[in-house]
Parts: structure tokens; sequence; C-alpha cells
């Protein structure tokens, strides 16, 4: 021990008053969440915003470069890629908030159920979730796709719905064991609420802050299912406009060098995704950050 | 003991979850013995061509005798490459396996570099940027990295092949084969790699809070040690549980990879098995993917229960609850092929 001496451990204590107020947007995705906004709306309000017609086939102007006339090019049939990705973003964002709502739902009652069951059921249920859990994600929807067959919109939505279930079911589970002989939950049974019943006004508010995270993930994760899905040929056909569908021509993109094709709807793709994520980790609650040791 | 026997249900019940679902989708296993010409069949041949395929009989008597024909080793053969099930999937599997494997082997070493690295300089710009980009990067779908990999490195600069395993005629030549194995391999580690890396960061992180770090420090311990002898130890084994849980993700996650660069392997395999209803070819593949995904989680299991003999046979919980937590979405990167597990 012949080296310097060293005072360890030493932390600044916080000072007592604030130096400065913070501001509204401290701390908050400002940047994230304008950015969804603004593609939100712009998906939402298309009809406005379109210069063409996205699913016309102009076959005079096909495979076209981002000019002045049509501002992101046109593909192989003709079709203004500027509208398309507009018009695409609903269908893309659609399939997303309804898969989440399906999946969020079966999570929701699979969840309490298991959690108030008594201690056999609880396990089996619980043995089910994990072997679903092990298995990974998309393929696992893509080959219940494949099997299933033609897509539309809907059928799409409701097997990355019934896919993707199983984590919040866990973490919904957890919670409502710990509450679940809460005085308050014990009351209203003894008074004759329903399982639904108190589910909804007992339940429910008190785990909603923990999946919040969760959910918002399950979007992303939706979007990015449906286009690959879309992508691969066998979720939506191409008639249907959407993210993932408009890069199913990406084979045909690259054996002409289109870059078009392929960059601006993906751009729109991960942007979208990242302010997703962003929001989702701004909604996960903030740990409390100690002080590192070393 | 017990153990093998569970095992031995759990496949058992897959394949007849597989075998009963792919069977009653519609689609017609026909059309990929035949081809085309399924369309010009007369009812007669269609019956014949049924009977010849024994896919007339009620499905309970096909089951048995799938079930009969496993047990003398007869998988039977796949309706696309009317060959033996078991010779489609040997030339396909080694292709699988080296992408699989080598992009598992980088992830496991490349990912614990970075999360050392990050939670080493926690808070500083570098380990900001790292976790920014690596944010950005586990947002873009696989498929659209490795088309704009393609566009960027084989159709733009013209340095690398686009697709397949190897040029056609130079099957036998290694160097052509690394070369096609270069793009995918990139996609394949990019994708996983901020995921596992991200854990092992929080994961030091949290070690570094703890008090023995304390201790150590004012006895005068050098950090390095303290980080390399006495934090990573703490971590590396649930490390290596996860990893051995995360194997028939990335595996798997390279099937939509195979399928964007046509990479003869089992991912194109398995896809087309189910898209064209090769029932054979699909049974097969699916029982592979369960085996792989139940023993995995054995080997997990295993580890857990070295680390830690509180957790028993039942509370393989843990691990998977790490997994999810960390990652943050669970489930969510890509997979294996057994779709049908959801029913057991």
């Amino acid at each position: 021990m012949t080296e310097q001496f060293e005072v360890v451990g030493i932390r600044q204590i916080p000072s007592e008053k604030q130096e400065k107020k913070n501001r509204w947007h401290e701390g908050k995705p400002v940047l994230s969440g304008g950015l969804l906004m603004l593609i939100v709306a712009g998906c939402l309000f298309c009809n406005l915003i379109m210069t063409k017609d996205p699913s016309y086939l102009d076959f005079q102007h096909y495979n076209i470069a981002p000019d002045r006339e049509f501002l992101f090019g046109t593909d192989m049939m003709g079709r203004d890629i500027f509208s398309m990705v507009w018009y695409g973003g609903r269908i893309s964002l659609f399939i997303g908030i309804v898969s989440t709502v399906i999946s969020t739902m079966i999570a929701v009652v699979f969840g309490a159920v298991s959690g108030s069951a008594p201690a056999w059921a609880d396990t089996l249920l619980m043995r089910l979730t994990e072997i679903l859990l092990s298995i990974p994600g998309l393929l696992m929807v893509i080959f219940v796709q494949a099997i299933l067959g033609k897509a539309s919109v809907l059928s799409i939505s409701f097997v990355i719905g019934i896919t993707s279930w199983m984590s919040i079911a866990k973490i919904i589970r957890t919670e409502v064991r710990q509450i679940r002989n809460s005085e308050y939950v014990i009351a209203s049974k003894c008074m004759g609420g329903s399982f639904f019943y108190i589910l909804w006004r007992h339940l429910t508010p008190n785990f909603v802050s923990s999946i919040m995270f969760m959910v918002v993930m399950n979007v992303r994760s939706a979007i990015v299912a449906e286009s690959t899905l879309s992508f691969m040929g066998i979720g939506l056909p191409v008639e249907i406009i959407s993210w993932g569908s408009m890069m199913s021509l990406a084979e045909n993109a690259l054996l002409t060098n289109s870059w078009w094709l392929i960059l601006i709807p993906g751009t729109f793709l991960i942007v979208t995704l990242l302010c997703i994520t962003n929001l989702g980790n701004y909604l996960r609650k903030n740990v409390n950050r100690r002080e590192r040791n070393i | 003991m017990r153990r093998f026997l569970t095992f031995l249900i759990s496949i058992f019940l897959l394949s007849a979850v597989v075998f009963y679902m792919s069977r009653l989708a519609p689609g017609d296993p026909l059309v990929s013995y035949y081809g085309d010409r399924v369309e010009k069949m007369s009812p007669a041949e269609r019956e014949w061509a049924e009977e010849k395929l024994g896919l007339d009989d009620p499905l309970s008597i096909q089951y048995i005798r799938w079930l009969e024909n496993v047990f003398h080793g007869d998988f039977g053969i796949s309706y696309k490459y009317k060959m033996d099930v078991l010779e489609v999937i040997r030339g396909r599997i080694g292709n699988t396996l080296i992408l699989g494997g080598v992009g598992f082997l980088l992830i496991f070493v490349f990912s614990l570099l970075l999360g050392i690295f990050c939670a080493w300089h926690e808070d500083r710009m570098i380990d900001r940027v790292i976790c920014k980009a690596g944010t950005i990067i586990s947002c873009i779908p696989e498929f659209w990295l490795s088309l704009v990999l393609i566009l960027v490195f084989s159709v733009n600069l013209q340095w690398l092949p686009s697709g397949g395993a190897y040029t056609i005629g130079r099957e036998g030549d290694a160097g052509d084969r690394i070369w096609h194995l270069i793009l995918p391999m990139i996609i394949v580690v990019i994708n996983h790699l901020w995921y596992y890396a991200y854990m092992i960061r929080n994961k030091l992180l949290e070690e570094v809070r703890a008090d023995y770090v304390l201790l150590a420090r004012s006895k005068g311990l050098k950090k390095r040690n303290i980080m390399f002898r006495h934090c990573l130890q703490n971590i590396i084994p649930s490390y290596l549980s996860i990893m051995a849980i995360s194997v028939p993700h990335i595996l798997g996650g390279t099937y939509i990879i195979e399928t964007v660069f046509s990479y003869p392997g089992l991912g194109t395999l398995s896809y087309e098995s189910a898209r064209y209803q090769d029932y054979n070819l699909l049974m097969v593949l699916c029982i592979m993917s369960g085996i792989l995904v139940i023993v995995c989680n054995m080997i997990a299991q295993t580890i857990n229960e070295r680390i830690d003999p509180r957790v028993k046979m039942n509370e393989l919980v843990c691990t998977m609850d790490i997994t999810s937590e960390i990652t943050g979405v669970a489930g969510m990167p890509d997979a294996a092929d057994t779709a049908e597990v959801t029913r057991v």
C-alpha cells in the first residue's frame, strides 16, 4: 500500500434550495412527442396533404426519382410515394394501435384471472405464459399468418395481438397478487362485486402505471411486425398501402437501384418507432439513481 | 428423470398441435407437390393423388400413422423437394448453424465488451452517445437494415454479394462462403448487440452501487480490479443464463435475414414449408426448434440452480423476468418457428 491516499465514498449533499425553477418541458421528450404528433396528424389528415391519389397507377411516370412534381418519386407502378407515405401511415398506425388494444385486453383478463386464481391454477397459467414467452415473437406471428393465408388489416392486427400479450400479463399477475388481499378488494367482493367490476374499478387503476411502458412498446413492436410481414409478402398485399407493403417492392428497387423506394418509407417508419420508444422510456418509472461507489 | 419426462411430453404435445394446426389451416398441399399442374387435374386424379400422399384419411389416423413412422425413424418426404425430409434439412442446417452460431459468439463477446465499456464510462459523453446510437439502432427493423446495406454495399459500391451462400460453381470455396456471410452476419450482430450490451451495462451499474464496492474501495483496491474481479464476476452467471435462453432468439433472428438475403438455411426452408403446406417438413422443423427452446431453457435453469440453490425446478420465472425487464420489449426481436406452441 504505497499508493497515495484517496478519499472514497464521498458524495455531494444536495443543496436545500433549488437554484432555478424547472421549465415545464424539462426532462420531457418534447422533440419525439412533437415529431410523433406531426406524423400522426399528417396521416390522419392525409387528404389535405396528398398531392396525388395514392392508389392511382400512373404508367407514364413510373419509377422516377424525387423531383418537383413527385416529391418523393414514384414506384414501379407509378404511384406517388409522397402521397403513399401519409396514406400508408394511417394503416400502419392503425394496425399498431388495434393490435395493442387486443393484446392488452387479453393480458389484463389473463393476468387478473391468474393473479386471483388459487395457487395451482396460477402456476399452470404462468407456466403457459412462460412457454409462450420463451418463443420469440416475430416469427411466431409470421408462421400463424403464413398458415392463415390471405391477410387483411384486421386479421393482421388480430394475429399480432394474440401473440404479444404475455409479458404484460405477467406483470399484471404479479401486481394483482400483491393487492388482491387488500381490504378494499375484499370489501368489494363481500358486497357482491363481480369479477369484472372489481377488475375494472379496483385492480386496473393500481397496475395501469406499471404496464404503461410495455403497452407503448407493444405499439412499436406491432408496427415492426406488420411491416416485416408485409415486406416478406405474407402481410398486406401491395394494393393495400402501408409502410410495410410499400417496401415489399424493395426487391425490384434493389435491381434498379431506386433508393427512394426503400429509404423514404423506411425513414418514416424508423422516426415513428424512435419517437414511440422515447415516449415509452419517459413513461417508465424513473428509478432513483444513487451515486456509484466505484 | 422428471425433466426428461416433461421434455418428452412437451415435444409430443407440440407435434400434435402443429400437426392439427397446419392441416386444419386453409391451403392445398398438393400444390407444393405437383406445382401448377394441380389446377388442371380432374377430380379423379386428385383423389388418386391425395390417396397416394395419404391425405384422404381422417386427421387422427394420419397423425397416428405419422407417429408410427417417426418411431421407425421415417419422417416422411418433403412434398416440395420430393426428398426425405432429413435429407432436405441436412443440406441446409450447416448454413444456419454457421450464421447463427458465429453470430451468437460475436454477440456474446461484443455485448460483454460494449456493456463493460459503457458502464465504465457511465454518464460521460461517449456512454451517452453509445446509448443514443443503441436506442436508434434497436428501433430499425432488421429487414430494412439489410435492404439498406445491400443497397449501399452491393448495389452501389459492389463490394459484397447481395445474397445466397456461395457463387454458383464455387460451392466448396471457403473464402467465397465467408465473403457471402459478411453482410448477413453484420446484421445479425448489430441487431442483437445493443439489447444485451445494455443489459450488461445496467446490471454492472447496479452492481457498482452495492456496499461491498465501497468497502473494497476503502481497502484501497484499484477500480479496475473491483470492476473486473468483483462486479463482473457477480453478473456473469446471470448473463450466461440469459444468453442460454436467447439462443433460440438469435438463431431465430437469422430467419428473416436469411429470407432477405435468400440465404439457403433453415429460415427460408421453414418459411417456405409453412407457406406451401409442406407438412412433413414443417413438422420436423417445428419440433427441432421446440427441442432447441426447451433444451436452452433447461440449460438456463441448470445455471440458475448452480448459482442459487434456492431456485428450484419451478422457478424459471426469475430469469424470464430479467429478460423481459431488461430488454424492455419482451419477445420483441424475431424468432423461432414454434408458432404452434401457442396452443400447447
